[in-house]
């Protein structure tokens, strides 16, 4: 087994070799699920600290978009080790897209990744999406989150709509809503009915812990 | 090169402050230090929820055009409230824009045809924002014939091959570049713009980013920029690039901005 502290604090550093050594001597160790598991819980770790130095603004967007990139390789390698995908057990299922007359998807993709490093089932529905298309999947997947993005101003009537709709099929109540991207404020998440609103991928990620009740 | 002044805009945060003060002032100033750093338009942009948008909006035009004779670039992401916008202007400007979005063509092509109004045209569809050069030159070539065909001249329009953000898109400039070349060459009248400073979002030192991605952008055959032309940076960038790709005859231009002071280290205090 890995010294999973040491990993841990390489995966915040983002000292890729380390990782890759670390995580490639774990695998030739024949190593337990169990084992498997300690490890992705390590890498999600690690990613968090990463998260962390990015809200103290030490880290910048390529920073987490490389974590993700290292916490996605991991996962491919840890697969068939864990049974299935991601960490075998998730916390939640967040239904994720661009609201309807918008198709920014950057920080979406962002937030998606780093929803899936904290074990969240994502689903993610794309950009410029009606708002039934959010009601539909909420449904579908017995969702617990959604998840509103948009940039442009356009944007916030689709969100109010968006969660309008959600009210119409009857899970506004079984699902928290979370809005993000440039445009959205305190004020505009009022505007909109959101229970909520960040400022980054990270926040957003604490944020749904929280209403989940995942250990952070 | 055509300079659109970016600084009139509730996207940013000192803007949408003297916004929210109904800052008159403020607004006044960076109208005319816009103008006399050689913007040839000034875009405004409300950045605010869409109830006030128009209000927003209406509050900016006529002050700007209570203070500067710069034509006005309507920037709004909602093509009605470009449309309701447009009669406020005292003279025929730029609209920011349109796209290949449903709608939006059809929307504000046949009003400025036969007018002097020119167009900001997006590389975007449906289908998102493309990474692809060829399919942001295959959305251009489709918005291109569409403003034809309602008459406009080549050099009206300006298309924008909306660059992504190098943080995320590592091939952000290459692929821009591409699709710039790609335009330039089948139609040279055609002017191509960017609002660039979305190449350096969410990066530590964006100057450093935005001006070589200003100069590099130039080579390929960007000929406009939506920037901000107070930028010392910027600016000096803007017309030692333009001498060095030899658009600048006996670099008279980078010269004389230098006499004025408009390029050069920083003088006094």
């Amino acid at each position: 087994m890995i010294d999973t502290e040491a990993l841990r604090n390489s995966v915040g550093e983002l000292e890729e070799e380390r990782v890759d050594a670390l995580l490639d001597a774990f695998l030739a160790s024949s190593p337990t699920e169990e084992d498997a598991r300690a490890v992705l819980a390590a890498y999600q770790a690690g990613t968090d600290l990463v998260g962390e130095r990015f809200e103290q603004g030490r880290y910048f967007v390529g920073d987490l978009v490389f974590a993700g990139s290292m916490f996605a390789a991991a996962v491919e390698k840890l697969k068939p080790l864990l049974g299935f995908s991601g960490g075998g057990h998730t916390v939640g299922t967040v239904i994720l897209g661009t609201v309807e007359g918008d198709i920014h998807f950057i920080g979406k993709n962002l937030f998606k990744t780093m929803l899936e490093a904290a074990s969240f089932r994502v689903i993610d529905i794309g950009i410029d999406q009606p708002p039934q298309a959010f009601a539909d999947a909420a449904v579908r997947y017995d969702a617990d989150i959604v998840g509103l993005s948009g940039l442009l101003t356009t944007a916030v009537d689709s969100m109010r709509e968006t969660v309008e709709a959600l009210k119409t099929a009857g899970v506004r109540r079984k699902v928290k809503v979370i809005i993000g991207g440039s445009i959205v404020t305190g004020d505009i998440c009022i505007y909109s009915g959101a229970d909520d609103w960040c400022r980054n991928a990270y926040e957003a990620v604490g944020k749904c812990r929280d209403w989940v009740g995942a250990a952070r | 090169m055509i300079i659109i002044g970016e600084k009139i805009n509730g996207f940013i945060p000192r803007t949408l402050q003297a916004i929210e003060a109904k800052d008159e002032s403020y607004i006044r100033e960076i109208a005319k230090s816009q103008t006399e750093f050689g913007a040839d338009y000034l875009d405004v942009c409300a950045g605010t929820a869409p109830e006030i948008e128009r209000d927003t909006l209406k509050w900016l035009i006529d002050i700007v055009q209570d203070t500067v004779d710069t034509p006005l670039c309507i920037d709004s992401s909602d093509v009605n409230v470009i449309l309701e916008m447009m009669p406020l202007a005292k003279k025929p400007g730029v609209i920011n824009s349109i796209s290949g979005e449903v709608g939006k063509c059809e929307a504000i092509l046949p009003v400025i045809q036969g007018t002097d109004w020119k167009v900001i045209a997006l590389t975007c569809d449906p289908n998102g924002i493309p990474t692809d050069p060829q399919v942001k030159f295959n959305i251009a070539e489709t918005l291109i014939a569409n403003a034809q065909a309602h008459g406009l001249a080549l050099d009206s329009i300006f298309i924008d091959p909306l660059v992504t953000t190098l943080a995320t898109q590592q091939t952000s400039l290459l692929s821009f570049n591409e699709a710039v070349r790609l335009i330039k060459a089948k139609y040279p009248e055609v002017h191509i713009t960017s609002g660039l400073s979305n190449i350096s979002f969410g990066m530590p030192y964006r100057k450093a980013i935005n001006t070589q991605f200003l100069a590099l952008a130039m080579s390929a055959g960007m000929d406009s920029a939506i920037m901000d032309p107070t930028s010392a940076d910027m600016r000096a960038t803007l017309y030692a690039t333009d001498a060095l790709l030899g658009n600048d005859e006996y670099t008279m231009n980078y010269l004389t901005a230098f006499r004025q002071g408009l390029i050069g280290p920083a003088k006094k205090a």
